[in-house]
């Protein structure tokens, strides 16, 4: 039973309407919550509340607006988040009128709590109609609640674009949200994955330096030569085990673009075989029975198992220190080689030589068979350019040296 | 004497350059010459060593990186995989505070 007659003269007195807001559960209950609503008409109510932060005129004992809290459901809180400014100020100047002083604050702070609630109620529907990535989204409402965030590349892909967007060295978690607009992920995940990503660049950076300097090693000792299958890659890009999609190239070496992808290097392989249709293999030339190293000729063997990466021997030409020009050393012009088996083969600056203009990857193990093949073509085609064009010492002092060795004559009679 | 050893020096160091750009040691050079050329391993040596008298700088470089890539090789890759693997992880497992 609320004992609101004596506040009903008051409330009248200032808003009719109020005294709508008198619910108990008995003689007063003249409207139920439905019809309350339509009854009510919220902007007047707000009128006053909105422009001053206390209500002067209005004096409603908290006690009273307690019991309305009490009383009612849905209502109450409605009321509750209505008066609460009221009862906020009223609880701090004015005590517990009515039934001890704890049981009051605790009303009091009931009402608060209700209208953080009332609050949160409304706020979060509006916050879970926006949630679309992660399920977790309406529990952030909360504010301070852990949140795991699904890194997935599609994810990740709009974080790097933001990231490179804005550079990388440049780039603020802030911004990075903005440009994300994600709205799921909040400043602090950005912010360790951004602390992460970097990182994770600098070790790639490093690596890729390595790695370049790698590639202008292998560059040096030779274009030409295939790797035995290449079972091995050079490049430090395994297969991708994070399967991120490809970043842009950022100032990159070579393009090493790709996070965990695997590195051009792999495309360069599977280049190889292309090249070969254009060169085709020549028809085995007839030993020279002339050539001084006739006794340790053999015939070139067949391609090793490996096809795709390594087709006919014949082929494997290395690139000549200057490809495109006759690729003679001018050392080899003395040189008289055996007629008979020049003629269809002929010239030594055959455009295959300037197929393999690409960087193959050197295997680091050879295969024997690759050895053994490449060794092969040198025997059989001594007039073609040297692979890696040293400078040929004075056959003088390799002699000299020879001889200080026991072997007076080269080449050997004696096989 | 004359031309005939010319070219065959010619011809070893071309054979020595094949197995350089193969990565090979001198040693291997030696063995795998007189395998599969029938080339006296003395021979192969002192060419070799004739080439590098030549070549300083090249052999230099070679020998060194040759090294450090025999050892790195395996040590790397691994490495990166590692990384990338454990940069999944973290990334996704991650809880944020």
């Amino acid at each position: 039973m609320l004992a609101v007659s004596p506040f009903r003269s008051a409330i009248d007195g200032r808003e009719g309407e109020m005294e709508n807001f008198l619910i108990g559960d008995g003689d007063f209950l003249e409207f139920s919550g439905g019809n309350l609503l339509d009854i009510i008409d919220f902007d007047d109510l707000f009128v006053g509340i909105n422009d001053e932060d206390v209500l002067p005129d209005l004096e409603m004992d908290p006690e009273i607006l307690a019991e309305f809290s009490a009383s009612g459901g849905e209502e109450s809180e409605l009321n509750t988040s209505v008066s609460v400014e009221k009862v906020e100020d009223d609880s701090v100047k004015e005590e517990d009128n009515f039934s001890g002083s704890g049981s009051s604050l605790k009303q009091g702070e009931e009402i608060v709590s209700t209208r953080d609630e009332s609050v949160a109620v409304n706020g979060s529907p509006k916050k879970a109609d926006k949630g679309r990535k992660t399920s977790t989204q309406a529990k952030n409402t909360q504010g301070k609640r852990k949140v795991k965030v699904d890194w997935t590349p599609e994810l990740h892909r709009r974080f790097v674009q933001a990231v490179e967007h804005l550079g990388v060295d440049k780039a603020v978690p802030s911004r990075i949200l903005e440009l994300m607009e994600i709205d799921c992920l909040t400043r602090h995940n950005i912010a360790s994955h951004l602390q992460k990503y970097r990182s994770h660049r600098k070790h790639m950076l490093a690596r890729e330096a390595e790695a370049a300097s790698w590639s202008q090693r292998r560059r040096l000792y030779g274009d030409g030569a295939t790797g035995s299958g290449n079972k091995r890659q050079m490049s430090p890009w395994l297969a991708p085990t994070m399967g991120f999609p490809p970043m842009t190239p950022i100032h990159h070496f070579r393009p090493l673009h790709v996070w965990g992808h695997p590195s051009v290097d792999q495309s360069l392989m599977h280049k190889w075989p292309k090249h070969l249709p254009h060169s085709p293999s020549p028809p085995p030339p007839p030993r020279p029975p002339t050539w001084p190293l006739a006794p340790a000729l053999h015939p070139p063997p067949p391609p090793p198992s490996d096809p795709s990466f390594w087709h006919s021997p014949h082929r494997r030409v290395p690139n000549c220190p200057t490809p495109g020009t006759a690729c003679f050393p001018p050392t080899m012009a003395p040189m008289r080689f055996p007629t008979p088996s020049v003629p269809s083969i002929g010239v030594p600056t055959t455009p295959t030589g300037q197929t393999y203009s690409h960087t193959p990857l050197i295997d680091l193990h050879p295969s024997k068979e690759s050895v053994d093949a490449a060794i092969g073509d040198v025997l059989s085609k001594p007039w073609q350019p040297l692979p890696l064009g040293l400078k040929t010492p004075s056959t003088d002092s390799v002699l000299v040296e020879l001889q200080q060795q026991g072997i007076s004559k080269i080449p050997p009679t004696c096989a | 004497m004359g031309d005939s050893s010319a070219q065959y020096i010619h011809m070893v160091q071309h054979l020595i350059e094949e197995c350089i750009i193969f990565n090979m040691s001198k040693e291997e050079c030696m063995e795998a010459l007189s395998k599969h050329a029938n080339i006296q391993p003395v021979i192969t040596s002192t060419v070799w060593k004739e080439l590098e008298k030549e070549n300083k700088d090249f052999f230099e470089d070679y020998t060194k990186n040759r090294e450090e890539r025999e050892s790195k090789k395996e040590g790397g890759q691994r490495f990166h995989k590692m990384h990338l693997d454990s940069f999944t992880k973290d990334t996704n497992g991650d809880d944020d505070e």
